[in-house]
């Protein structure tokens, strides 16, 4: 943090708020724990717990969060890093209403309302939005058990990131009202990239929401987002060690990584 | 799971990732860049038939303008960035509150008092108060210098920070917002479809560029306790601009001149 300060201009209301952000995410908690890189105070990296009684329940995961020089007047992205079988991993997802534009984020909005966000949005339906995975439950359950082994380049391994789970998580107590009734209007999508490169500087904005598509196309669209995404592949050429009996993960864990 | 094919999932993950963010922040930086560079955020005064030169064939227009200066001495552009409204209309609207002490004092005040309404109406309490702190920060600021023209500068100077100035739009967008949800009976008959006025404020108001129309402009008005003449300039066939007083029959404190789509801050003859 000290070397932050002296490296960001305090009087800017954006870096100010984050590094009241910061302050307020300091102490981890049960569900979350969010801070900014040493040396960058505009890319954070989070760790949050899978929701109790779901599939994710013991995972947990660990992901990237990208602030625009212009938070907090433009939505933070959140990338996750740990195979989960429900977001992509190394793909940009960002916030807004369910049903509405990505442009409907709110500068009163938080990293904190991303994360609690992130977290209820886990046990949802896929709905073959961009960036969203439709793994079966047995196979998200595998993933949330080695989610605990994770490592992370910056931050090392995850599992002691988070305050000990004691088992009150999310209480009704510690969310306001209206968290609780954002929660319930906010979703998450992977960004498209198309859209957003047309919307962005233009404020009239398309409507984006992504219809359901038939899964053959969804998937080679899907699929074509992830090569431009991660241009140099070398996940398969790489060998991969993972136990013989768990090829159908393999595979999906695979997909999950391009 | 082994580590190492964590690992090289997120060493190729990151260079990959790191091309991308990079061409779509310089995508939107070139964007914000066009925008900037044409217009600042709030202008500079500018005579009225400054307004000639952007139409310079169009007789209708020309005729309006010649109404309009009959009325008006002065004009000062702001961005068009869809926060149009509320950035001009809170920078004309404090720049003439500065030659009146008293009526300063009494906006300060309700300004001091505005942030536990909004956290009373449930707005989350860490990020009001950060929008709160800067709003009355430059408040503070632009009434703490010594002659009246120091004041003015410092006004538009902060409104031509970006940060400063986006401050100020997001807290007036949140008053208004909470205006509208403390009187959602009276303004629920001026939304239109099926959308509750909650959902309205979260849609329309609260997120930023988002554009203003005559509710918007009516709540915040209330919210500020004042009054607002929008004098409408279009291609319709009526030779004089149209005057509207909002909200209806309040004595205009701040006027705005209003072409679809944007609003700029008007000065009286």
């Amino acid at each position: 943090m000290t070397d932050l300060q002296s490296k960001y201009n305090l009087k800017s209301p954006g870096v100010k708020r984050l590094m009241r952000e910061a302050l307020e995410l300091a102490e981890p908690t049960e569900e979350y724990h969010a801070c900014p890189l040493e040396d960058n105070l505009f890319e954070w990296h989070f760790t949050v717990r899978g929701p109790q009684g779901t599939e994710f329940d013991g995972g947990l995961y660990h992901g990237r969060i990208l602030l625009p020089t212009q938070y907090p007047m433009q939505p933070p992205n959140i990338i996750l890093l740990t195979p989960n079988g429900r977001f992509e991993v190394n793909k940009k997802i960002c916030l807004s209403i369910s049903g509405y534009h990505p442009e409907s984020w709110q500068p009163s909005w938080s990293i904190r309302t991303a994360l609690l966000a992130l977290i209820a949005f886990m046990p949802t339906p896929a709905a073959g939005t961009v960036g969203s995975l439709d793994y079966t439950p047995e196979e998200r359950k595998v993933l949330a058990r080695r989610s605990r082994n994770f490592e992370c380049n910056s931050c090392g391994p995850v599992a002691n990131k988070l305050a000990e789970d004691k088992g009150n998580r999310l209480g009704g107590d510690i969310l306001t009202a209206e968290e609780s009734s954002l929660l319930k209007q906010i979703s998450l999508k992977g960004e498209e990239e198309t859209n957003r490169l047309q919307d962005k500087g233009e404020n009239v904005v398309t409507a984006s929401v992504r219809p359901v598509e038939c899964k053959d196309s969804g998937e080679a669209a899907e699929t074509e987002i992830r090569q431009r995404l991660v241009p140099t592949e070398t996940v398969e050429e790489e060998p991969v060690c993972v136990e013989r009996q768990d090829s159908i993960l393999r595979t999906s864990i695979q997909r999950s990584n391009r | 799971m082994s580590e190492k094919f964590e690992l090289s999932g997120e060493q190729t993950h990151q260079e990959g990732q790191i091309n991308q963010d990079e061409l779509i922040l310089q995508q939107q930086r070139q964007i914000q860049q066009e925008i900037s560079e044409s217009t600042p955020l709030v202008g500079e005064l500018e005579s009225i038939s400054s307004l000639n030169a952007e139409y310079s064939s169009d007789e209708v227009y020309l005729q309006k303008i010649k109404d309009l200066a009959s009325k008006y001495k002065f004009v000062r552009r702001t961005r068009p960035d869809g926060n149009c409204f509320f950035r001009g209309f809170s920078y004309g609207y404090i720049e003439k509150l500065l030659s009146n002490k008293d009526e300063f004092k009494t906006f300060y005040t309700l300004a001091e008092n505005s942030k536990s309404s909004l956290v009373e109406l449930g707005f989350p309490q860490f990020t009001v108060e950060d929008f709160y702190d800067t709003f009355m920060e430059v408040l503070k600021r632009i009434s703490d210098m010594p002659t009246l023209e120091e004041s003015k500068r410092e006004l538009h100077q902060l409104f031509n920070e970006q940060g400063y100035s986006d401050y100020m739009v997001v807290y007036l967008r949140l008053l208004t917002s909470g205006q509208l949800q403390r009187e959602k009976d009276f303004y629920s008959c001026f939304i239109e479809g099926d959308r509750t006025v909650i959902d309205f404020c979260h849609q329309e108001v609260e997120p930023m560029y988002k554009e203003s129309d005559h509710i918007h402009i009516m709540a915040a008005c209330s919210a500020m306790n004042t009054g607002v003449r929008v004098v409408y300039m279009d291609r319709g066939n009526n030779k004089q601009v149209t005057e509207h007083d909002l909200p209806e029959g309040s004595t205009p404190y701040v006027h705005l001149l209003y072409r679809p789509g944007h609003y700029d801050i008007l000065y009286p003859n």
